[in-house]
């Protein structure tokens, strides 16, 4: 009998005990106490979040964050100290004035601040924070379409997003001048409507990551095309250059205006992808699993994906296309804390806004007058990373 | 107390395969869950012909059923057909007297799990982490974990041996450990029902010997209805209440391991000539040379095909 000697320790009570219809279940805890099993259940419930492998990428990622904030407030045509730079955005009269926070956040009416704090705080900070706030968004939206298309190289463009946004962008530019006031809304719709097109064109009896890749190429193609097309129509080369600025991904010019426009959208959209990581995870283990445990996988799928779109345009609103980093972001996190989606998205949140507000310190200075978009040194700093990655790991793709 | 070793277990312990025809379990208050197939007709999309067609598979409540045939007989499409994972084209698959496709899938995922015969996770996952996966149809979209999800995964990991492995990641055991998780996620789903897939295939023996023992402890200690799709016919048949042995879509044999391993159901259904010998560990099969030419037309004439038991 081979197997008897590792018998014993299975002999256990299979089942489950299900409580009695009706019955109030009684754990031996809850007997002792209902206040302290809750606590226990609320730390148990945020436990994850104390990783130090998560906590590090955090503090790092933030340190990152207000060091490039610090450079970017520091320069610019207005020419000012450090020191008075750096007073000006720690300015007690600022950051504890409501009326500035309203204004800021609620579009009213400025307080009066001296002209550094001015300069700081309404021409320099808004850029920093816009571009937090869309290295957030792209790096949550590029997350989740890893998880739904199981492919560690999707980004949030894969499904059409950014050929759609592109093909309006070129549309209201060259051919809709009169639409050009909602060029970020007009942008985002069209990648929203590229998602549903793609989305439609994969379904056949349901859809898989494959056919959903697929078809995101064929609509990128068509699109792209077209959008190359009416890159000739376009009249001076003040519009080619705007319509470069909004594909390939741009924070100049931004404002606390994009802020109230993107901040909202973002919260729903990460919250959503907080509260769905757990769908993300179990989708990661391949659809028949995710489908024998339950899952109804086409919903999950499409409501994920959704989300990454929502915040994929939310962003493209504000910022254009920015490419890549959507792409490295979710791929360095995965790198640092592990695979958990908990701590994938978590760990976006910090590494987004460091690379991306990182990056546009150089695109906003390193050529200084001019001032690059954004996307192009995302793409510079992307590409270098890529071939490191591929030489490192032997194999990639398959998350 | 007293455990039987797997050799000298009771074959009578279902009663007849009849039995529990109606649903209900042998026991009666144990109530194990009857899982039926009835006039099953399945087919993959891209496929001219169906691969099953118009077959009826009857799991007895509380019993282990093992489905085996050679390569491409149609297991585990039939499993797929039963988990629903394949809709089928006509007939239905009943659990406890419940078409399936009326049941919601997380309805469905509380009373009846699949374990695949390929399963991916990404490597950095930890066993514990997966084997909590398995509590996903008992969860609602925010719930957190419960008691009841935390004893569960205790019990499987238990059951299912790799306390031992229970932080280690997925990416980092070998084949027949990644394996013990797999069983384990799929045992805290806690179902009524659980069919495998081929889940000694590819393993070494110990291994093999720890899935068939877990499997074991599931037919002796619980009242879990198990359907399990086997490669090996010496170990289905040392594992099995009863066996269903399936050729080209049909099944040929259906019965206790005794009445279905056969020297003509081996040469029938597997085209090979093999010696069956009867152990108190149930039959011993010696594998001598394969037969050529088609099933049909026998070699032997000692072996017709016809000769085939049908069990009903």
């Amino acid at each position: 009998m081979p197997c008897d000697s590792l018998r014993h320790h299975r002999r256990v009570d299979l089942r489950v005990t299900r409580d009695p219809p009706g019955g109030v279940p009684v754990s031996r805890e809850s007997a002792l106490g209902a206040a302290s099993g809750g606590a226990t259940a609320r730390e148990r419930r945020f436990r994850w979040l104390v990783d130090p492998r998560l906590v590090t990428t955090a503090l790092a990622s933030v340190a990152v964050v207000v060091a490039a904030g610090l450079v970017q407030v520091s320069f610019g045509a207005y020419s000012m100290t450090l020191g008075q730079a750096w007073a000006a955005v720690f300015d007690p009269d600022v950051i504890f004035n409501r009326q500035a926070w309203n204004a800021f956040l609620l579009g009213g009416e400025l307080p009066e601040m001296s002209q550094e704090s001015l300069i700081v705080w309404n021409i320099r900070l808004p850029r920093v924070v816009v571009g937090a706030i869309v290295g957030m968004n792209l790096a949550v939206s590029g997350a989740i379409f890893q998880a739904v298309t199981r492919n560690e190289l999707a980004s949030p463009f894969i499904l059409g997003v950014s050929s759609g946004a592109g093909l309006m962008i070129l549309l209201v530019l060259v051919v809709f001048g009169g639409l050009a006031a909602f060029l970020p809304l007009v942008a985002a719709v069209g990648g929203a409507a590229a998602f549903l097109i793609v989305y439609a064109i994969a379904w056949k009896n349901g859809t898989s990551p494959i056919r959903l890749v697929l078809a995101g190429v064929i609509v990128g193609t068509v699109f792209g095309s077209v959008q190359t097309a009416l890159f000739f129509f376009a009249d001076d080369i003040g519009v080619v250059q705007s319509a470069i600025a909004w594909t390939t991904g741009s924070l100049s010019g931004t404002d606390w205006e994009q802020v109230r426009m993107v901040l909202p959208w973002s919260a729903v959209a990460i919250l959503l992808a907080i509260a769905g990581s757990r769908q993300s995870n179990v989708m990661l283990l391949g659809e028949q699993t995710a489908k024998s445990l339950g899952m109804s996988i086409e919903k999950v799928r499409f409501a994920l994906s959704g989300v990454a779109v929502l915040a994929a345009a939310a962003s493209i609103a504000v910022a254009g296309i920015v490419g890549f980093v959507g792409l490295i972001v979710p791929h360095v996190v995965r790198n640092l804390v592990g695979s958990d989606y908990k701590k994938v998205i978590v760990g976006c949140l910090f590494v987004g806004p460091a690379l991306l507000v990182g990056a546009d310190v150089g695109a906003r200075l390193a050529l200084n007058p001019v001032q690059v978009p954004v996307g192009v040194v995302t793409g510079l700093v992307g590409g270098p990373y890529f071939l490191y990655l591929m030489r490192k790991q032997n194999s990639m793709g398959e998350i | 107390m007293a455990r039987r070793a797997s050799g000298t277990r009771p074959r009578n312990r279902t009663g007849n395969a009849g039995s529990g025809e109606s649903g209900v379990g042998p026991t009666g208050t144990g109530a194990a869950s009857g899982l039926r197939g009835e006039d099953l007709v399945l087919r993959y999309p891209s496929m001219e012909a169906p691969v099953i067609d118009g077959e009826r598979l009857v799991a007895t409540p509380g019993a282990v059923t093992a489905l085996v045939g050679p390569n491409g007989s149609g297991k585990s499409t039939l499993l797929k057909g039963l988990a629903r994972q394949l809709a089928p084209e006509e007939g239905s698959v009943l659990l406890d007297g419940r078409d399936v496709h009326s049941m919601g899938t997380k309805e469905l995922a509380r009373k009846l799990g699949l374990l695949s015969q390929e399963s991916t996770s990404p490597d950095s996952i930890t066993v514990e982490d997966l084997v909590y996966h398995g509590r996903y149809p008992h969860r609602g979209f925010f719930e957190t974990l419960t008691e009841e999800d935390r004893h569960a995964v205790d019990r499987a990991i238990e059951l299912a041996g790799c306390g031992h492995l229970r932080d280690r990641e997925v990416g980092s055991l070998s084949g027949g450990q990644k394996q013990l998780a797999w069983v384990a996620m799929v045992l805290a789903q806690d179902t009524d029902v659980l069919l495998l897939d081929e889940p000694t295939t590819f393993l070494d023996l110990h291994h093999q010997l720890e899935v068939m023992d877990i499997i074991g402890a599931l037919r002796d200690e619980s009242d879990i209805t198990v359907v399990v799709v086997l490669h090996d016919v010496e170990q289905a048949a040392r594992l099995a209440d009863e066996m269903v042995a399936l050729e080209d879509g049909d099944v040929r044999a259906r019965g206790t391991p005794e009445e279905v391993v056969t020297e003509e159901l081996l040469a029938d259904v597997f085209r090979i000539d093999a010696e069956v010998e009867r152990t108190d560990r149930g039959p011993r099969i010696t594998p001598l040379r394969p037969r050529h030419g088609g099933g049909g037309d026998a070699v032997e004439a000692d072996s017709p095909p016809t000769d085939a038991p049908r069990i009903e």
